[in-house]
């Protein structure tokens, strides 16, 4: 029997999935293990491997298609096992009325014997009598409409054949398949098989030259949002829209925690093999500063205000054509020799896309660090359904008056935007102070 | 030749009437055969013409007469026996199988048992289940035997004197309904060659072959699907041992399509052996739709009428079959 491929929900969070491209075509052997199809969610690009063996019976959906949660989006069984002709809906459900009515019709169309191709991976219906004829004129009875039960082909669908005169190109049932998603003419095509068979290969090397001419239209180029550029545009967006954002910035004088970092550098170095940044720093001051200052670690959801027990901090990083924001949980417990290693493993696996779904959710509070460009200050847009993002900008030495003495001092500018709805200034304010008291005089920390 | 109607039944006497009266070394035997002319009469009038010597009342035991008819066949004589109900074959089955069949062959030929069983067959009389069946597949199954089927009075006269002239055993089924049937009948003599079948209809979309009473029921089919535009084949095996696969397998290459009926038990009936030599054969590359057998129900022969009547294959489901069959003409 065919075993379903379902949308895999991969958050809490996830509705749905964005199909990113599949690795095999109906009609194809799959592994257990292999990978099947990729999909992006609201925060992760992943390869969906699959877990059962056999033939990839049936697509449902194109890529691009973005499919509910635990939709079934295909099967997986061995050739000629009968599949829907379309989704049959969720993974596990008992079935709709809608469902159950389209089962009944299924049912009625296997009971009433159907004129059709031979269906795909199984061996052509025919009479002796057919094949007789096939076989002395050199027809592959698969090109041929059978008029029969299940699309038998009698004697009378072969001579019609014959009579058609049309000269069907040959071709394997993927090479036609190929064709027709990528709208190439199998008759211009030149077939490498035996007998001049039409392969896969032959079907999409002739679908390049296609692209080719698309390339040499007008200079302005147009690429279709996709994948995590589209998932991205629209949580900005949502975001932005939805979240009346306030940024507050303050300036933070960061000669002590230059300090601390310079004298824990080798420490942690020596302990875990990665240097200890100023981002790692900051991730445990915001955590401590986020203790404190509970009314910040908090989630609209509805009309409710949902207050975080644990402070896990998203890490925004940059990758290939976008943006991914890891996640280090439970800041708080974490000291900063664990807190590198998480930050170095999830940087390192968000820029190889190799993020386990574990490490894509569950952030109470966003950490965007532009610190390495030449930026001061920035209005970061929050990372929903967290409440607010710290943007951070470059240190810079700069003069400062310190005791009615000008002074110079490394200094570095935070900006918080929070969202008006789950909390107002004055608190947004008392955290953000908070915080600088805590980069400024880092050996709060240890209290 | 002059010809007239006669019966079935009057088809078969006058074959052994004329054999007997051509040859003294024919004679007959059997369960009341003598005054009381048998359980359908077939041999009433034959005691008056031959005589208790030719025409032999027996004991009511089947075996006896059969073993009885082999030993008289094996020193020179050519008996006829009869059976009152081809059911009760059963008894008579060890004389025929292990003797009758083996002898020849055992001996190198130079023992021969040259004899006829006739017997009545099939359902439709009432006779419910020990006296209705149709159980010419065992006799068929016999090397040595040979089973003769005859379909019409024409045909019977031919093939008894052709049972009778045979140096072999012959199992001869008549069929209780057939009896009152009637023909044109040759007066004279003549002998219709075993192992040659008939084809009853000329068609060109469905071969149906049928034996015995069912020729008659695919004839009627036939007629009636003539009227739709489908056009029926019709072979009458006559024999089915020996076989005539020729003339079978010919008919299946021109239309291409084939049914089987028969009155006998569909499962291990004759009708599987026949699609075998046909789906085995050349023809089987002309087949243009899946084969079909009708036969009988897997129930013993009730004895109420109308469940009778169910329990074998009757013209509407002939006529169903075909249209099924040539569906995708």
């Amino acid at each position: 029997m065919a075993k379903e491929i379902f949308m895999p929900k991969l958050s809490s969070t996830m509705a749905v999935g964005t199909l990113l491209q599949w690795f095999k075509e109906e009609g194809e052997t799959v592994e257990i293990g292999e990978p099947l199809f990729e999909i992006m969610t609201d925060k992760i690009n992943i390869e969906v491997e699959a877990y059962d063996q056999g033939v990839l019976l049936k697509k449902y959906f194109d890529v691009d298609a973005e499919v509910p949660v635990n939709q079934i989006i295909g099967y997986i069984g061995q050739a000629g096992d009968k599949v829907p002709d379309s989704s049959p809906g969720m993974t596990g459900e008992e079935g709709t009325t809608e469902e159950k009515e389209e089962a009944t019709v299924s049912e009625q169309q296997e009971l009433i014997p159907t004129a059709s191709h031979t269906q795909e991976g199984e061996k052509p219906r025919a009479t002796p009598a057919a094949r007789r004829i096939a076989r002395t004129n050199n027809l592959e009875l698969v090109f041929i409409d059978g008029s029969g039960p299940y699309g038998r082909v009698h004697k009378k669908d072969v001579i019609a054949h014959l009579e058609a005169k049309t000269s069907i190109p040959k071709a394997t049932p993927l090479a036609r398949k190929i064709a027709q998603t990528e709208k190439v003419e199998l008759s211009s095509v030149t077939g490498s098989g035996v007998n001049g068979k039409i392969v896969k290969d032959d079907v999409v090397s002739a679908a390049v030259p296609k692209e080719a001419v698309a390339l040499q239209e007008p200079a302005t180029k147009r690429r279709k949002m996709s994948g995590m550029r589209k998932v991205i545009a629209d949580r900005m967006a949502q975001s932005a829209y939805t979240a009346p954002h306030v940024t507050l910035t303050s300036e933070v004088e960061m000669t002590k925690v230059k300090e601390l970092r310079a004298a824990l550098l080798p420490v942690i170095e020596k302990q875990t093999g990665f240097r200890v940044s100023f981002t790692d720093i900051l991730v445990k001051a915001v955590g401590a500063a986020l203790v404190r200052h509970p009314q910040v670690n908090v989630s609209i959801d509805g009309d409710e205000i949902v207050q975080h027990s644990e402070i896990n901090i998203g890490l925004a990083v940059s990758v290939q054509d976008g943006l991914m924001v890891p996640v280090i949980k439970d800041v708080v417990s974490k000291g900063l020799a664990e807190l590198t290693i998480d930050a170095k493993d999830v940087g390192k696996r968000a820029r190889e896309n190799k993020l386990l779904p574990d490490q894509m959710r569950g952030s109470t509070f966003t950490v965007s660090n532009l610190g390495m460009y030449a930026v001061d200050a920035f209005t970061p847009i929050i990372n929903q359904p967290e409440s607010a993002i710290l943007g951070v900008g470059r240190i810079q030495d700069k003069p400062v008056a310190i005791n009615g003495m000008l002074e110079i001092r490394p200094m570095m500018t935070l900006s918080l935007s929070f969202d008006h709805r789950a909390l107002d200034g004055a608190p947004a304010a008392a955290f953000l102070t908070e915080l600088k008291q805590i980069l400024e005089n880092p050996f709060e920390l240890l209290v | 030749m002059t010809t007239r109607q006669i019966t079935y039944l009057e088809a078969v006497r006058e074959a052994m009437s004329l054999e007997m009266r051509e040859n003294n070394d024919v004679f007959i035997l059997g369960e009341d055969i003598g005054v009381y002319g048998g359980a359908f009469g077939v041999t009433r009038g034959m005691i008056e013409e031959f005589g208790p010597e030719r025409v032999r009342n027996t004991p009511i035991s089947e075996a006896a007469i059969a073993g009885a008819a082999i030993g008289s066949a094996l020193t020179g004589m050519r008996p006829i026996l009869e059976l009152q109900f081809s059911d009760f074959i059963t008894i008579a089955m060890d004389q025929m199988v292990n003797q009758a069949a083996k002898t020849r062959y055992m001996f190198g030929g130079k023992g021969k048992v040259p004899m006829v069983l006739r017997t009545p067959a099939g359902s439709g009389t009432g006779a419910a289940a020990q006296h209705s069946q149709s159980l010419e597949a065992w006799m068929a199954h016999i090397p040595g035997l040979k089973v003769v089927q005859p379909s019409t009075a024409y045909d019977v006269k031919g093939l008894l004197k052709a049972a009778i002239d045979d140096d072999n055993p012959v199992i001869f089924y008549e069929h209780k309904l057939l009896y009152r049937t009637t023909d044109d009948v040759p007066e004279e003599s003549y002998k219709i060659e075993l192992g040659k079948a008939d084809i009853k209809r000329e068609g060109t979309d469905v071969t149906i072959v049928a034996t015995a009473i069912m020729v008659h029921k695919a004839l009627e089919a036939a007629s009636e699907l003539e009227k739709e535009g489908i056009s029926v084949e019709v072979v009458d095996p006559r024999t089915i041992v020996p076989l005539d696969k020729e003339t079978i397998i010919n008919s299946v290459k021109k239309t291409g399509r084939l049914i089987v009926v028969h009155e006998a038990v569909q499962r291990g009936g004759f009708g599987g052996e026949i699609v075998s030599v046909v789906a085995e054969s050349e023809a089987f590359d002309y087949l243009d739709a899946p084969i079909k057998r009708l036969g009988g129900k897997a129930v013993p022969i009730p004895y109420n009428p109308t469940l009778e009547k169910a329990a074998i294959p009757q013209v509407p489901d002939i006529i169903e079959a075909v249209r099924e069959t040539v569906k995708n003409k």
